[in-house]
């Protein structure tokens, strides 16, 4: 899968200038030194080599990989692509969530591919903190659609609280002060 | 979905759904859109049923319809009949008082 | 009856607001169709054939006094008074305008309903037994379960782009009315051996294209572990259902291709990573939930009533609608009643405002103001005392709404079909109708007994033809109507597919071999105890089929 760059990084709700991460082609030679964003192909070929380089390392993950066989390298990475090929394609939440959850990955997590507006909720919530979205002149509104919904209904990877457990929180404090 | 036939030379009309009501509408002789299939533009052959159907999409890009296209229609009563089923019930609107078997 | 708080009430407001804004970004052009369809169709607005469709939800199908009457109005304002019952517990306004979607939803809030969930490859309206609360062979009210997962699965952050639609209904009894076995997940509550109430799991099952009867990939499952289980399947399935082809790519081809015995396997690895995580329901959040479903304040009643026993004896008409219209309650003295809205010669599932004003009513007066919604496309009044029934009979009947026809050959399932929808092939609600008008005379009918009768307009099978005893499929053929009939579905805890009769036939056709096969079932019975599905399984297709092309 060719390493997609489509448009300006929204990370943390702030568009950030500079990708620090170098996409290199799978038969590009890899710079010496710098944060590098390499294919999950590549990864695969060239673990062993790979697996000892000191600047930081990105990978960028087909959807269709299954994240309980990758999960354990995660943390080997600084940052972790996840593919959209169509917004309507949605495995990316569950590797998102897993990885997150499941594995405990702390580094990056960007969205890449077909990301629009009215998903960042969605994908935020699943743990991603990086958008590579179409326009620069969207971050705003994308900004505003991180901020959708002042509840949840369920847990998820960002670690709000459900509402059932709001609830059940706010009536345990009610007994204790009766 | 019933298939489309493939239009030739025979008498066809663009119909599309209108943007904001969604209602059936038909594309006039002057490039505007009627709820009436007897306002609509009849031609008869394929580059006048393309040419209309440009017009109407480029309406389409500019919001007014949604997925317009070309239906086959009888013309040779006013107004136009559509041949398809479909289409005549979306001309006429809902059958669903009770009529005798057909 | 489950009440909103703030919470519930924030969410939906904040998700007017949204599709307020995404409304006014397709109006001012910012967005185009392609982009807007799936924002559109996230909240259940379609673009049918003549107008846009709005579907809302009616979360496991029941609804307030005030949520009724709501939407009489809100059909009256928008639509053209009426709204449209569904066999998915929900109701659709068919003539709605792009312009005022955002308005009319606004005033769905201001009810607590929406539309949130109703379309999309997303987790739709959990659907439960119409009698939920109140019917007498009920192990546990199924919509503590119901609203337990509509709350979870509502704006589900991971599964909210799945490879297709995700259906889940729950049974709280034995006798399954949910239909549990054709849906993507089924529960049925049931006891263990100690005596614990959990779910059996299905999975697996569903209509369309390709018909299934779901599987069990899970025996008995405790309670607290519901939300678990469920993510579970929904992570497997998100990342292992087919993304190629959309006719294969509901959870039932998964399972289907994998086999159910590796689903179980890829299921229970997840589950057993995730089931003592934060989706583990503790005991107090179920309570809090059940306490909104608590009992209303039944009356201790014994004996039959006076006003009941009485009617029965004098009044002819009303005894033949007690006995078909209502079903035994929980409560002694009290019973449910089935409001059929399959008067012979009327398009099912159509209620006009007036009557939906009027049930709304009558729901106050009589059962506690409360309603529900079949998936057989009818109304029904949860807990009216037995002496308040004759009262109603005739309250109903100023309304057209008492025709005593539940589960007969009249009270026919039909989809929109091709008056209304895009998709669709032939019509169905004419074709119901005119069989429906071959079964008026209620003598025939009541010998004839339950037929349940289905008819969709096309291979999506909303009106859930496969599992009718007698199921009626529209076809295209060179550019015309017509039917594909099928014997001997059932959709009960011994679903099946129906089987096909043979070639296709027109409309005229059609309605008079609806006509010859229950003649033929009447010759062929063993006794009037003896229903058109037992009399189809002892004696199979080929009499049927003989009796149909004998004469076509
Ligand atoms: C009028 C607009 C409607 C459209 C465009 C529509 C579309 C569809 C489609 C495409 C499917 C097939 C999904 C699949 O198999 O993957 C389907 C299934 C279904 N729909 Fe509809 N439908 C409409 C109305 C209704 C109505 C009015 C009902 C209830 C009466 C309904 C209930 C169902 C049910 C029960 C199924 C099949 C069960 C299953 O999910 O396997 N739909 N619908
Ligand atoms: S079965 Fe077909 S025709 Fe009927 S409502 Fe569903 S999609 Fe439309």
């Amino acid at each position: 899968m060719p390493l997609l760059k489509t448009g300006p990084l929204l990370k943390d709700g702030r568009l950030v200038g500079e990708d620090a991460f170098q996409p290199v082609a799978d038969d590009a030679p890899l710079p010496a030194s710098g944060a590098v964003l390499i294919s999950y192909a590549r990864w695969q070929a060239e673990k062993d080599q790979l697996g000892g380089r000191n600047s930081p390392l990105g990978i960028s993950l087909p959807n269709t990989v299954d994240v309980l066989g990758f999960g354990p390298e995660a943390e080997r990475f600084d940052l972790i692509v996840l593919n959209f090929p169509k917004f309507s394609d949605g495995r990316a939440y569950s590797q998102a969530r897993l990885l997150r959850e499941r594995f405990g990955y702390a580094g990056e997590l960007r969205a890449t591919g077909h990301v629009l507006q009215d998903q960042l909720w969605h994908m935020q919530r699943s743990g991603f903190d990086a958008f590579e979205i179409p326009r620069e002149d969207a971050a705003e509104a994308f900004a505003t659609a991180m901020q959708s919904f002042s509840h949840v209904y369920q847990p998820a990877a960002d670690g709000r609280v459900s509402a059932l457990k709001q609830r059940l929180a706010a009536s345990r404090k009610k007994d204790a002060a009766e | 979905m019933a298939k489309a036939p493939k239009l030739d030379s025979q008498p066809q009309v663009v119909t599309a759904n209108d943007l904001k009501s969604g209602d059936v509408v038909y594309l006039t002789k002057v490039a505007s859109w009627s709820r009436r299939i007897a306002d609509a533009s009849v031609v008869a052959n394929v580059e006048a049923g393309a040419a209309l159907l440009a017009i109407a999409e480029a309406q389409a890009k500019m919001n007014i319809v949604v997925a317009p296209y070309l239906i086959p229609v009888d013309a040779s009563s006013m107004p136009p009949k559509p041949i398809q089923y479909r289409e005549v019930i979306r001309a006429d609107g809902p059958t669903t008082e009770t009529r005798p078997a057909a | 009856m489950y009440q909103y708080d703030q919470i519930d009430q924030t969410l939906v407001d904040e998700r007017v607001a949204q599709f307020r804004d995404q409304v006014a970004r397709r109006l001012s052009g910012e967005i185009s169709e392609d982009e807007f369809k799936p924002l559109r169709l996230q909240n259940g607005l379609y673009l049918q054939l003549h107008a846009y469709m709005l579907r809302i939800a009616i979360p496991y199908g029941t609804l307030s006094a005030r949520q009724l009457r709501g939407l009489a109005q809100i059909g009256c304002k928008y639509d053209r008074g009426w709204g449209h019952f569904t066999t998915r517990q929900n109701l659709q306004y068919n003539w709605i305008r792009l312009e005022d979607t955002a308005d009319a939803l606004a005033d769905l809030a201001k009810i607590q309903m929406h539309a949130i969930q109703t379309s999309g490859n997303c987790i739709r309206n959990t659907t439960t037994d119409q009698f939920a609360g109140a019917a007498y062979d009920e192990i546990e009210d199924p919509r503590v379960w119901c609203e337990i997962i509509r709350q979870w699965s509502t704006f589900h952050p991971e599964f909210s782009f799945l490879p297709r639609k995700f259906k889940i209904a729950v049974t709280g009894s034995p006798n399954d009315r949910a239909a549990v076995r054709v849906h993507d997940i089924g529960l049925r509550m049931h006891k263990n051996a100690t005596g614990e109430t959990g779910f059996e799991v299905i999975v697996g099952g569903g209509l369309g294209r390709t018909p299934f009867i779901g599987k069990t990939i899970r025996d008995f499952l405790p309670r607290q572990d519901l939300l678990s289980y469920l993510e579970a399947i929904l992570r497997v399935y998100n990342q292992f259902g087919r993304r190629d082809n959309i006719y294969k790519a509901r959870i039932k081809i998964l399972v289907h291709e994998i086999g159910i015995d590796t689903m179980r396997e890829k299921v229970e690895e997840e589950f057993t990573a995730t089931k003592d995580g934060a989706l583990k329901l503790p005991q107090e959040a179920i309570d809090q939930i059940a306490a909104q479903f608590a009992p209303p304040a039944f009356e201790k009643l014994g004996g039959v009533a006076a006003e009941y026993a009485n009617a029965f004896r004098t009044d002819f008409e009303f005894g033949l609608w007690a006995r078909r219209n209502t079903f035994k309650h929980k409560q002694p003295g009290y019973s449910i009643v089935t409001i059929s809205l399959k008067k012979e010669g009327e398009a099912p599932g159509d209620a006009k405002a007036e009557q939906m004003t009027a049930v709304a009513d009558l729901a106050e007066r009589y059962s506690f103001g409360e309603i529900r919604v079949t998936h057989e496309q009818n109304l029904v009044l949860p807990h009216v005392k037995q002496a308040d029934l004759p009262a109603l009979f005739r309250a109903l009947k100023a309304y057209d709404l008492a025709t005593p026809n539940v589960g007969l050959a009249s009270d026919i399932i039909a989809c929109p079909g091709l008056d209304y929808c895009a998709l669709a092939n032939a019509r169905s609600i004419p074709v119901a109708q005119q069989i429906a008008l071959r079964f008026k005379n209620w003598e025939r009918a009541h010998d004839i007994g339950e037929l349940k009768i289905k008819i969709s307009g096309c291979i999506n099978a909303c009106g859930h033809h496969h599992v009718g005893h007698i199921g009626i499929l529209g076809v295209d053929k060179a550019g015309e109507e017509f039917y594909q009939i099928t014997l001997g579905g059932s959709a009960d805890d011994q679903a099946a597919i129906g089987d096909l009769i043979g070639p296709s036939l027109n409309v005229r056709d059609t309605v008079e071999a609806i006509d010859t096969l229950v003649e033929a079932y009447l010759r062929l019975r063993k006794s009037s105890d003896e229903r058109f599905l037992d009399t189809y399984r002892r004696v199979g297709l080929a009499p049927f089929k003989e009796a149909v092309y004998a004469v076509a």
